[in-house]
């Protein structure tokens, strides 16, 4: 009997492969050698919505849709956008801004809770969080309500919609455009990434979302990884190209997707 | 045992274990042992978003007090979010097929939601709106595209102008095809690259900790 599980053995190599090339990055970034990385729009994004609510005084909110950590597709989005949340909760203490995190599920209320009191205490802003208030419980479905409500109400001055977003990312961004909330929008799911990038001034595509949080970590080996990711895409363009060839030519390949 | 170990390795370490352990049962074949242990491990993450869940009601229910008490504004709707919470949570204690509590999810939870979802399609159209503006090349594209796709789906539009379904299909299965699944596979290595540095204790920040960081530490 094979130890491996047929079919995917292609799958497993592709991620030892990609796995190395990322560690050799990080390991490269101990030694002071840092790959050329293109900076993301986004992270400047964050002061500049940051400091337009401080400027008007008004709330800048972080909406994350989606935050189900049992489900696997939903876990790697939220995760990242946590990372990205720590910064920018962190950044929102040191402005003095308003902030306001709605969370639609018990687990993922906690970690945000906890990530957001842990930003204000680092940055010698522990009044400025409010337990009850800085981070809400909203129950799922409930929230779309609340939401729309009081982002009128409030007069929100700068949105952030980031994570796994579905068909509340419409009804979400095209209410904070009509309050000229000024916004960053991101997510990995495909079908409603047009929408945020249509709609929100500054937008993350796709694997952005998980670059961004890298970048905005000021650690240089998690921004070392990206090359390696980067290693998977030229893997992967080499693939696509030998595999039309072949394909075009009239070779069978499709064999060794059953290995 | 120090403070850095239990709040900052521990949680690392099993974060690594246990994630490593899922993708090994992916790749190959485990001893029952291993495989019962993991399926035990995902109970796990029901029990505790479970006992989360409750946390944030608590925390919910607490912030919605202190509103009547202090009698912010709109402070008569935290009493009905108070009411609604003991009729179903209680109904609901005497059982999930209770009669009454399926009613107030038949009749009330149930159409809401179906009602809030509908809004969708409104926004959808005000969306739209604002997207499809040909303010330069690109917008111009994707408003051509888009109006070619749009006339595709609905019925009159095959009789108004016939090519219009050749044309939509093959923008749909071609350029857009292609450009979503360039998207999955970034997000793919994405995923991977994220995987490696939760696994690897650099990135941590979802547990709550954010370490000022010196140079390549």
């Amino acid at each position: 009997m094979s130890i491996l599980i047929t079919g995917r053995t292609l799958g497993l190599s592709i991620l030892i492969v990609i796995t190395i090339a990322i560690l050799y990055y990080m390991q490269q970034s101990f030694s002071g050698k840092m790959p050329k990385l293109r900076r993301l729009q986004a992270v400047d994004a964050i002061e500049e919505i940051l400091g337009r609510c401080v400027e008007m005084g008004a709330p800048a909110w972080y909406l994350m849709d989606t935050v189900d950590m049992t489900t696997p597709s939903v876990l790697a989005p939220t995760v990242a956008t946590f990372q990205i949340l720590s910064y920018t909760a962190r950044m929102a203490a040191r402005l003095g801004a308003k902030f306001f995190v709605p969370v639609t599920q018990g687990l993922a209320y906690s970690i945000a809770n906890d990530i957001v009191e842990e930003a204000y205490k680092a940055e010698g802003n522990p009044e400025g969080f409010d337990p009850f208030g800085t981070v809400m419980y909203l129950p799922a479905g409930a929230d779309r309500m609340y939401i729309i409500n009081h982002m009128w109400s409030e007069q929100i001055a700068g949105a952030f919609f980031l994570g796994s977003w579905y068909h509340t990312a419409v009804i979400f961004t095209e209410n904070a455009a009509r309050v000229v909330a000024l916004m960053l929008g991101g997510t990995d799911t495909t079908h409603n990434i047009p929408f945020l990038v249509a709609i929100c001034d500054y937008s993350l595509i796709g694997e952005e979302l998980y670059a961004l949080g890298a970048f905005v970590s000021e650690d240089p080996t998690q921004t070392a990884s990206l090359a390696g990711q980067d290693m998977g895409k030229y893997i992967a363009l080499i693939l696509i190209l030998l595999g039309s060839i072949l394909a075009t030519v009239g070779f069978d390949i499709s064999g060794i997707f059953a290995w | 045992m120090s403070e850095r170990l239990y709040k900052i390795q521990l949680p690392i370490f099993l974060t690594a274990l246990f994630g490593i352990l899922m993708i090994l049962e992916h790749f190959f074949q485990m001893p029952s042992v291993v495989a019962g242990f993991n399926v035990t491990m995902r109970s796990f993450v029901t029990i505790v978003s479970a006992a989360a869940l409750m946390l944030g009601i608590i925390f919910l229910t607490i912030a919605h007090v202190r509103t009547i008490s202090e009698k912010k504004s709109e402070w008569y709707y935290s009493i009905f979010y108070i009411v609604s919470l003991l009729i179903t949570a209680g109904l609901g204690m005497v059982g999930v097929r209770n009669e009454s509590f399926l009613w107030i999810y038949n009749n009330m939870t149930s159409p809401i939601g179906a009602a809030l979802y509908s809004l969708t399609a409104f926004y959808i159209t005000s969306a739209a709106y604002r997207v499809f503006r040909a303010r330069n090349w690109s917008a111009s594209i994707l408003l051509v595209c888009g109006f070619i796709v749009l006339m595709m789906l609905i019925p009159i539009g095959a009789i108004i102008f016939p090519p219009v379904v050749p044309i939509g299909e093959w923008l749909r299965s071609f350029p857009s095809s292609a450009g979503f699944r360039g998207m999955i596979m970034g997000t793919s290595l994405g995923v991977m690259g994220l995987g490696v540095r939760v696994f690897t204790g650099r990135q941590k920040e979802h547990l709550g900790i954010r370490e000022e960081r010196a140079g390549g530490e």
